[in-house]
């Protein structure tokens, strides 16, 4: 009877874990095969709507687009050349969110304090004209992950390489690499690296910063919001206990939409620790229109919605690290979804240690109360015996 | 005064109360305890001068965070074996004032040879210099308990031990004040790695002072002895070999299971607290030494206060395991919550100095003061096996799991050492709570059974212990007989004088001979 308990259990946690059925293309419609196009559409089927994924590099800009409709919605791409031609939904999507990087900015931090401020010198890289080839990619029923690299204009004559990896799997577990943040079902890991740019001889203090666009089919006067929380765990984030989430007006008024979810911490090298980590610091929003040629652009024309736009930065350092020259790498990640982001519970560790650790002295304290009670207890018969002489 | 003590201990003996040159007298003892306390300041004072100057290690000697880390570990290792053959060699070899002496001066050259490695930028030099400075270290711990235990026994002990602790605390607080300001004023005169070289050369100086006290305190114990006619008794000890440890009674085994797990949720947390406070309470570097540095000035502040609360109220026992659970919560507190840690900290603090006077005391109510030095020893000696794997062990945690499974691994040792405690109490009520007594009950019950010197045979003891102790703590009736018994000799009549029984050094063996006695069953 236990054992069927605990498989019920396990089946149900089961059923329950899986919360969509994934499904990933690489290039769907595209018939000629080059690792220099890649376009991932995954179709998450749920039990009441369906979330359309765009991952589009095909455009330069990295951008990955979530759209969300009923359960038997569709989306279909069709193509030109080397580039989608045009997204076509079955429906209007309930929802939109999307995100894109369009530019890298390279920036002289002479306060040393790794924020990016207008006031210092800084040199935008647009990714208009990048290439991203690809990698490798994984894409099943379980998984769907595609990992691109692109150079940064062939500068320099440096082999200055900006590597993407956008994971998504159909339940929620912790991100594999650290910051290990988690996935759900309905969020997409994306991580950044920027590895062996070069920095400008103009600038002493020289960091890198990334330059995001997020996109919510939200009222235009609206805006995004940044919440920081605070965790008690910082299990799978050692040394970090702060949570960053960007929330879209909807998700942030209603209870759900948009948002990015990610630690204020980052990576300065290939082999992530604590020893390697450096804090990422967002700044402010500002409003901004959507970037002519993207796929963004591409995407949203077709919708008949109010559309937010905004941008942010996002840069990484503190003071005293040496700038981005002293180890010539920077890896950044974030998690991209729908709904409400999720929030870490304490592991069955944790859980187990606190109830061992506070029942066993427990219950010895009580046998050893009552063994003592009873042993006073027959004792003091024994000793009325021989006392009774006296 | 010379001619004085010449003239023989029966005329000295009668002018304990005028004369203060009297070894039992209180002047005279408060002279020495002022010297026992700076006997360890200034090992305690060197300890954490690393600590002290951090960024400065960093900056001037280019050491990265492990290198910096097995600064600290080196010194537990040694300790691992040397601090209880340091306590051995105390018992059998040298004697107390010989091997502090010893000791005293092997840690002054470690502290020498640090400084030397740090001034010539010599990695391995400074990692031989904290070597040299560990074997000394701990060993000389172990002498000066020994040394609080020859001179102050009895009601005095735990107060005693407490004023020592806090003493050895307050150096290293001291050490936190002043070496950033005398680094800083040498800084004018040599730069580089020599400045900090130099600024450790002067701290090193604490640990000839305090050699300077062990030469003293030698002095007076060696005129003491002569006095009070100590020698006779230190000839009269038992045989002792080192095997005997394997008799020593269970509750001493569960004592130093708490030695070692207790301190583990200690000394760690404080040498990895200061990231902890800057990262998940968002303190700056400066407050958050502040923060980590409350635990030891507690520590120093408290001890003296918690030796005499525990010499008034006895039941160490209790205490010792209140202090856990206040140590528990403690750690809760900074664990799964975002409390402003001062309170955490503060009542970490609180605990760790009720425990640590409670705690200490226990291992000479338990052990024959013969092997006494032999069980402080091993103590430490699994304390430092602790800690010098807990250290590495701890900065692992922190690199691959993060802070809060840190804290869940200082509760998890707490809690063993919470389960050490209950048990010890369990074990010692099973033996009408001997160590958990009151003061007043213990005086009665040390009149009542005091025994002759042929029945103190502590081989006998130890082994009719290990015996009993099974039996009393398993089934029940055994318990039933033990108690029946240990009535029946509080009725026998003392066959020894009193008066003579007041000495201290005799009044602690009563002491510790206590627990065996009413172990010892007239068994059918």
């Amino acid at each position: 009877m236990n054992i069927q308990t605990v498989l019920i259990f396990i089946g149900l946690s089961f059923a329950y874990g899986q919360d969509r059925k994934i499904t990933a293309k690489l290039n769907p419609g595209y018939n000629t095969y080059s690792t220099d196009i890649t376009l991932v559409y995954v179709k998450c089927e749920g039990v009441s709507d369906t979330i359309h994924q765009i991952w589009d590099f095909t455009r330069h800009m990295p951008t990955v687009i979530f759209a969300v409709a009923s359960v038997n919605s569709t989306l279909n791409v069709t193509w030109t050349d080397n580039a989608p031609k045009d997204l076509i939904m079955s429906e209007e999507p309930t929802y939109s969110f999307a995100t894109a990087i369009d530019k890298i900015y390279e920036y002289d931090d002479l306060d040393d304090n790794g924020h990016i401020d207008p006031k210092f010198p800084q040199k935008p890289y647009p990714l208009d004209k990048i290439v991203w080839h690809l990698n490798e990619s994984l894409l099943t029923d379980k998984e769907a992950m595609v990992h691109v690299y692109g150079m940064l204009n062939g500068r320099h004559g440096r082999r200055e390489i900006i590597n993407i990896k956008l994971d998504l799997i159909p339940f929620k577990d912790y991100a594999v690499d650290l910051p290990h943040l988690i996935h759900t079902a309905n969020s997409t890991l994306f991580d950044i690296s920027l590895v062996n740019l070069t920095t400008s001889k103009e600038y002493n203090a020289s960091r890198y910063a990334i330059h995001l666009l997020l996109v919510s089919t939200d009222p235009e006067t609206d805006t995004m919001h940044y919440t920081m929380r605070k965790s008690l765990d910082d299990e799978h984030t050692p040394g970090v206990f702060e949570i960053i989430e960007i929330k879209s007006p909807s998700l942030f008024e209603k209870g759900e939409g948009g948002y990015l979810q990610f630690r204020p911490v980052a990576y300065l090298q290939s082999t992530r620790g604590v020893a390697s980590s450096t804090i990422a610091r967002v700044s402010a929003f500002s409003r901004t229109s959507l970037p002519r040629y993207s796929t963004l652009k591409l995407f949203y024309s077709n919708l008949n919605t109010d559309l937010l736009v905004q941008d942010m930065f996002v840069s990484f350092g503190e003071a005293g690290d040496g700038y981005y020259k002293q180890h010539n790498y920077t890896a950044w990640s974030f998690t991209i979804g729908y709904g409400t982001p999720p929030i870490e519970s304490f592991s069955f560790f944790v859980i187990m240690i606190i109830s061992i650790g506070l029942g066993v002295p427990v219950v010895l304290a009580l046998s050893g109360i009552t063994y003592v009670l009873l042993r006073r207890y027959r004792h003091n018969n024994n000793r009325t015996r021989f006392t009774n002489e006296d | 005064m010379e001619s004085l003590e010449a003239s023989g201990s029966m005329r000295l003996n009668q002018e304990v109360a005028t004369s203060w040159c009297h070894p039992a007298n209180r002047v005279h003892r408060f002279i020495a305890l002022i010297l026992m306390c700076f006997l360890c300041f200034g090992s305690y004072f060197c300890y954490d001068t690393p600590g002290a100057l951090a960024d400065n290690f960093k900056d001037d000697s280019h050491l990265n965070t492990s290198q910096f880390a097995l600064l600290y570990s080196i010194y537990s290792w040694p300790n691992v074996i040397l601090c209880f053959i340091g306590g051995y060699l105390i018992d059998r070899c040298f004697g107390v004032r010989l091997g502090t002496i010893i000791y005293m001066t092997i840690v002054f050259i470690g502290a020498v040879v640090f400084a030397f490695g740090v001034y010539i930028n010599a990695y391995w030099v400074m990692i031989l210099g904290r070597f040299i400075f560990g074997i000394g270290g701990e060993s000389l711990q172990v002498a000066v308990n020994n040394y609080v235990v020859l001179w102050f026994n009895g009601k005095e002990l735990n107060m005693v031990f407490g004023l020592q602790l806090s003493f050895s605390r307050f150096g290293s607080t001291v050490n936190f004040w002043v070496m950033e300001p005398i680094y800083r004023w040498v800084a004018n005169y040599y730069g580089g790695y020599e400045k900090l070289g130099v600024a450790l050369f002067i701290a090193s100086m604490t640990c000839l002072g305090s050699l300077i006290c062990g030469l003293i305190l030698g002095w007076m114990d060696h005129r003491a002895e002569r006095i009070l006619g100590r020698q006779e008794e230190q000839s009269k000890d038992e045989p002792f070999h080192i095997l005997d440890v394997l008799h020593f009674k269970p509750v001493f085994w569960l004592v130093s299971v708490i030695c070692v797990a207790y301190y583990l949720a200690i000394f760690p947390f404080i040498a990895l607290g200061k990231l902890f406070f800057e990262r998940k309470f968002d303190y700056v570097p400066q407050d958050a030494n502040t923060v980590n540095s409350m635990v030891y000035l507690l520590s120093a502040a408290l001890s003296p206060f918690f030796g005499i609360l525990i010499d008034k109220t006895g039941r160490n026992v209790t205490w010792v395991i209140l202090s856990i659970i206040t140590t528990i919560g403690s750690h809760f507190l900074m664990a799964f919550t975002f409390v402003n840690p001062y309170v955490g900290v503060i009542s970490l603090g609180i605990s760790y100095s009720l425990l640590a006077s409670g705690l200490w005391p226990l291992v000479a109510m338990i052990v024959p003061e013969s092997q006494l030095g032999t069980a402080f020893g091993i103590c430490q000696a699994v304390q430092n096996l602790g800690l010098a794997t807990v250290i590495i062990f701890a900065g692992m945690i922190v690199d691959k799991y993060g802070y809060l499974m840190l804290e869940m691994f200082f509760l998890g040792c707490l809690f063993v050492s919470l389960i050490a405690g209950v048990l010890i109490y369990i074990v010692d009520s099973a033996n009408n709570g001997i160590l958990n007594l009151s003061p007043s009950k213990r005086e009665a019950l040390k009149k009542t059974s005091v025994r002759t010197d042929e029945t103190a045979n502590l081989l006998e003891h130890a082994e009719s212990s290990d015996q009993e102790e099974p039996d009393a703590g398993g089934a029940g009736g055994a318990g039933g007989e033990g108690g029946a018994v240990s009535g029946v000799t509080s009725s026998e009549p003392s066959p020894r004088d009193p008066a003579q029984a007041h000495s201290d050094r005799i009044r602690s063996r009563y002491i510790a001979q206590l627990l065996p006695a009413t172990n010892i069953p007239d068994r059918p």
